[in-house]
């Protein structure tokens, strides 16, 4: 009987839909159940398939361009019923936009300045990053989840590390583009701070670190077994530093 | 100006989900030049009620419009390779879900899907029927939880979870089938 209805909860169990009560109620019955744990453990090695093996299919190098290019020809519907912006529930939309303005700002002052534009561009993927309630696609703490993710979207695996003890817990990681490439965004915390570490193949000999501080931000840039790194975050420069240097040790 | 403006970030939050929009449309629809088209569409789609966002998962959002996309692309392009099948009773999906995950293996080893290669991966999820391919694709592929998936199919949560249920059962099934012998060297 309680076998039945439990046996229920284990695909939402694998699919990580369980509050901490009836995670609790599952595993505990999965204990001296063989057969839930059998099923747990099929549900579990379909999903680590479909996750790692099945092809992606990535969009043809010109359709971003051909939408780029027909975009302006798409009138805005004919004059909203609605205010452009009232407050309540469209408040965040308001930030979202006064943010994205931020971080135009900030790419047109990437472009113009004589230093890596690439910091100006790192810096206002980390504000958007911010501001449509998007931090990261695949949201967990186990760097066993985040890599492996991100390795089968990309053509690179950067280094995912659990750093909770010493202060900076994995949040979660994300697709983005940084200078028109993909890139990974793996997401880390330190206090209330988002840090933002930016990764994408990249030739070239290893780098050390390269510190820069711009409009607020810090950030922290080197390149190791071809793959360029940017950690970007308004945590105080040393932290940041000193989360670098964790990241690429060992 | 406000139009440049508003170009600027639309595509700021937009591009960076093209592959997801693309691969999404491209599993469902099963081959690239429906899949362009379909993406170009909801991309213009989105971008003439890019107003209408309001805040929250802008993947998500966009995700519900590449579906409505390809199900408007259906509508127009009826072939008899697309039909969603409607989902069956609750009933009747709860007994045949019970007999059919409760079978004991006779070799765990086949029943653990560890040996599949990709391409057979690819091949048995064509073969699955449409409703069964996305709600695979959202939850395995874009890792998003059933309210999501929800709101991207327009059904139910309970629903989501019935239909993934039977979509994991369904693959499993196509892929013991695949396995057998006379299986084996056919199609």
């Amino acid at each position: 009987m309680a076998h039945d209805r439990i046996r229920r909860l284990v695909p939402a169990l694998a699919d990580g839909e369980l509050g901490p009560l009836r995670r609790f109620m599952v595993t505990r019955h999965l204990a001296r159940c063989p057969d839930c744990t059998a099923e747990l453990e099929a549900l579990q090695s379909m999903q680590t398939m479909i996750r790692t093996r099945l092809p992606l299919h990535r969009a043809p190098p010109g359709l971003a361009a051909r939408i780029g290019a027909a975009l302006p020809l798409e009138a805005p519907p004919p004059a909203p019923s609605r205010p452009w912006l009232p407050a309540g529930r469209f408040a965040g939309t308001a930030l979202a936009g006064a943010l994205a303005g931020v971080a135009l700002t900030l790419l047109l002052v990437g472009s113009h300045g004589g230093d890596d534009p690439l910091t100006a561009d790192v810096i206002g993927d980390h504000i958007r990053s911010m501001q449509a309630d998007h931090l990261t696609d695949v949201a967990t703490s186990d760097q066993h989840t985040v890599k492996p993710w991100l390795s089968a979207r990309l053509d690179v695996s950067p280094a995912v590390k659990e750093l909770a003890a010493q202060g900076f817990p994995l949040v979660g990681g994300r697709l983005d583009y940084v200078d028109g490439h993909p890139a990974a965004a793996i997401v880390y915390r330190h206090d209330k701070h988002v840090i933002n570490l930016f990764a994408w193949a990249s030739a070239g000999s290893d780098a050390g670190f390269r510190e820069a501080a711009r409009q607020g931000f810090n950030v922290v840039t080197w390149r190791r077994d071809g793959i360029t790194y940017y950690a970007v975050s308004d945590v105080e420069a040393d932290q940041l530093a000193a989360f670098a240097h964790l990241v690429a040790s060992g | 100006m406000a139009r440049d403006d508003r170009k600027r970030r639309f595509e700021l939050l937009a591009l960076p989900h093209l592959d997801a929009a693309y691969n999404l449309a491209r599993w469902l629809a099963g081959n690239t030049t429906d899949a362009e088209d379909v993406v170009q569409d909801a991309y213009l789609r989105a971008y003439r009620y890019f107003d209408a966002f309001h805040g929250g998962n802008f993947r998500v959002w966009l995700l519900t419009i590449v579906r409505n996309c390809f199900m408007t692309w259906v509508r127009e392009n009826r072939s008899s390779r697309m039909v969603f099948h409607a989902d069956p009773p609750v009933g009747t999906t709860a007994e045949t879900e019970e007999t059919a995950w409760g079978q004991r293996p006779t070799d765990p080893e086949t029943m653990l899907l560890d040996s599949i290669d990709s391409q057979t991966l690819a091949r048995l999820m064509e073969r699955l029927p449409v409703e069964y391919r996305e709600v695979l694709l959202l939850r395995e592929v874009e890792d998003l939880p059933y309210k999501d998936i929800a709101a991207i199919t327009g059904v139910p949560l309970g629903t989501v979870m019935s239909r993934l249920s039977r979509a994991r059962l369904a693959l499993r099934r196509l892929w013991l089938g695949s396995e057998a012998p006379e299986a084996a060297h056919g199609a």
